[in-house]
């Protein structure tokens, strides 16, 4: 039987191509104290992704909120703990510096929402060039 | 140039536009690493008489923090050792020939002594100051303020500098009687974690005070991401509810009241223990009147646990003449000024476990800052907070 395979498409933030296993969350990310740079991962007290650590993958999220901190995100590249790709629902400034630090593939303004049609563990293969993100959806 | 050019075009702006209102930056830090400019060329910008084109602004500083005043017997290490004052100041030295006014505040905008004007550009940073510049004053800025937005003058227009997102989407009815600067800190989180990144219109909230407006921006920027809203009556951009939404049915129209307060409460306020180790207040940094409210309630008493006020340097030295910090050290209280526990990477003094403070901001960072160090954090008012200082135990419970 073949994989299923959802095609999303949106609009360039970064260009490249990256592939790689999906991390969703739901809830919005938020940065400062909240997004351990040199860990890679997020410790938001109650956030559903806490110490869940995000290298390599494909990180897919709702909404940045909060803080100008927010741009550690993007600062995870330089300890090499960084996203392989950065997808989001919708974005503004923190979400802009963030990628242009991350200088992975990051992709937004979905024609449907990211975080649900995508799930964690899907292989996600992201354009960012062409804003298309292809999604195998994981064995069930 | 080249930072904004990319910034613009990333951002998808059209162009960029002319700052004709102020610039508030975070001083001796850049947004994006590889346009980093470095401090020799800033000091040769500076040494060539080189000035920032807009009134531009210190924010506090991030990288790192440092206590402006008050160091001497903060008692923590490493802003209590002799020189480190002057070590973190030399860079910045440059900054401020080039023209920033070094207020050294999150919220700068309260001793500016110049805001911008209704509908004018600007270029801030800051949660709680970036729903103050659009929402409060009127005047237009995204979370971009810099060197290069300072330095040319100039800034991508798009989302906030555009009319269109700046109407209300969503009516927000507030069913709780908001009287404490509390409830404003506990609607705006509420607010701010049920709307994300929509632009709210209140009805409900009464006419905060500047103190409550701390409370509110702060909040709505932290549990969410609101960088503008209505007050119909109130704020500038809506004389009428109808105004906010431009003659718009809204999108959505959601209710906040004293349940979903509630939940936000009991959120930041948790411990296992009703002791408490140390006290911090100040976030975003105390006005005058805060501080002269916090004094009275210290005037007279001793504290059992360390208790730490920040405010921004200049408020720090009309403290001083005022007597207020007099009042706070006798007690056993601390003033600061120019940063807080979570700038500080943590900073507070050794074996706290259980700390109080009276903002939502403060409370739901520290937790990370001090990662993986582990801290129970009780939330309350001021006076909550002082009582605990008092007599070291936490007694503040849902009102």
């Amino acid at each position: 039987m073949a994989e299923e395979k959802i095609v999303l498409k949106g609009r360039k933030v970064i260009g490249g191509v990256a592939e790689g296993e999906a991390l969703v969350s739901k809830r919005p990310l938020m940065g400062w104290g909240s997004v351990k740079v040199k860990e890679g991962m997020v410790v938001e007290r109650n956030h559903p992704l806490y110490e869940v650590p995000f290298k390599g993958k494909v990180l897919v999220f709702t909404e940045p909120r909060g803080s100008g901190g927010f741009v550690g995100y993007g600062r995870t590249k330089l300890f090499g703990t960084n996203p392989a790709a950065f997808l989001y629902r919708r974005g503004n400034n923190l979400t802009v510096f963030a990628a242009m630090n991350m200088e992975v593939p990051t992709v937004t303004d979905f024609d449907r929402d990211p975080t649900e049609v995508i799930e964690t563990g899907d292989v996600v293969r992201v354009d960012g060039d062409r804003g298309i993100v292809e999604v195998f959806k994981k064995k069930k | 140039m080249e930072f904004l050019v990319a910034y613009g075009e990333v951002a998808g702006a059209e162009k960029l536009i002319e700052i004709d209102g102020t610039v508030d930056m975070h001083p001796g830090t850049f947004w994006v690493d590889k346009y980093t400019i470095s401090l020799e060329e800033i000091e040769e910008l500076a040494n060539r008489g080189e000035k920032f084109k807009a009134a531009t602004f210190a924010n506090k500083c991030v990288a790192p923090g440092f206590i402006h005043d008050g160091w001497e017997d903060c008692g923590t290490m490493p802003d209590c050792a002799p020189g480190y004052r002057e070590k973190c100041m030399a860079p910045l030295k440059p900054w401020i020939k080039m023209g920033m006014i070094p207020t050294f505040s999150c919220d700068s905008y309260l001793v500016a002594s110049y805001l911008p004007s209704l509908g004018q550009t600007c270029a801030w940073v800051e949660s709680s100051a970036i729903p103050y510049v659009n929402a409060v004053l009127g005047a237009r800025s995204n979370f971009d303020g810099c060197f290069q937005t300072a330095y040319l003058g100039k800034v991508p227009a798009y989302d906030l500098h555009l009319d269109e997102n700046r109407i209300a989407t969503v009516l927000v009815e507030c069913t709780a009687d908001l009287k404490r600067d509390m409830d404003y800190d506990l609607f705006g989180w509420a607010v701010g974690e049920a709307v994300g990144m929509d632009v709210p219109a209140f009805v409900g909230v009464g006419k905060p005070t500047t103190s409550q407006y701390l409370k509110l921006n702060s909040a709505l920027a932290t549990g969410g991401q609101v960088y503008m809203y209505h007050i119909p009556g109130v704020t500038p951009e809506a004389p009428t509810l109808d105004a906010a939404f431009r003659g718009r049915k809204p999108q959505k129209t959601i209710t906040i009241g004293r349940d979903e307060m509630r939940r936000v409460y009991e959120m930041l306020n948790y411990g296992a223990s009703d002791d408490i180790d140390f006290v911090y207040l100040g976030c975003p940094f105390y006005t005058i009147v805060d501080l002269q409210k916090a004094a009275g309630l210290l005037d007279g008493k001793k504290c059992k646990s360390p208790v730490w006020m920040a405010t921004n340097p200049l408020t720090y030295k009309a403290a001083v003449d005022m007597g207020l910090k007099e009042i706070i050290h006798n007690a056993g209280g601390r003033l600061i000024s120019g940063a807080c526990c979570g700038l500080l990477d943590g900073e507070m003094p050794a074996g706290s476990k259980v700390i109080a403070t009276d903002a939502a901001k403060q409370d739901y960072y520290i937790t990370g800052v001090v990662y993986p160090k582990k801290l129970q954090v009780r939330y309350g008012t001021m006076e909550d907070c002082i009582q605990a200082a008092i007599s070291g135990k936490w007694k503040g419970e849902w009102r």
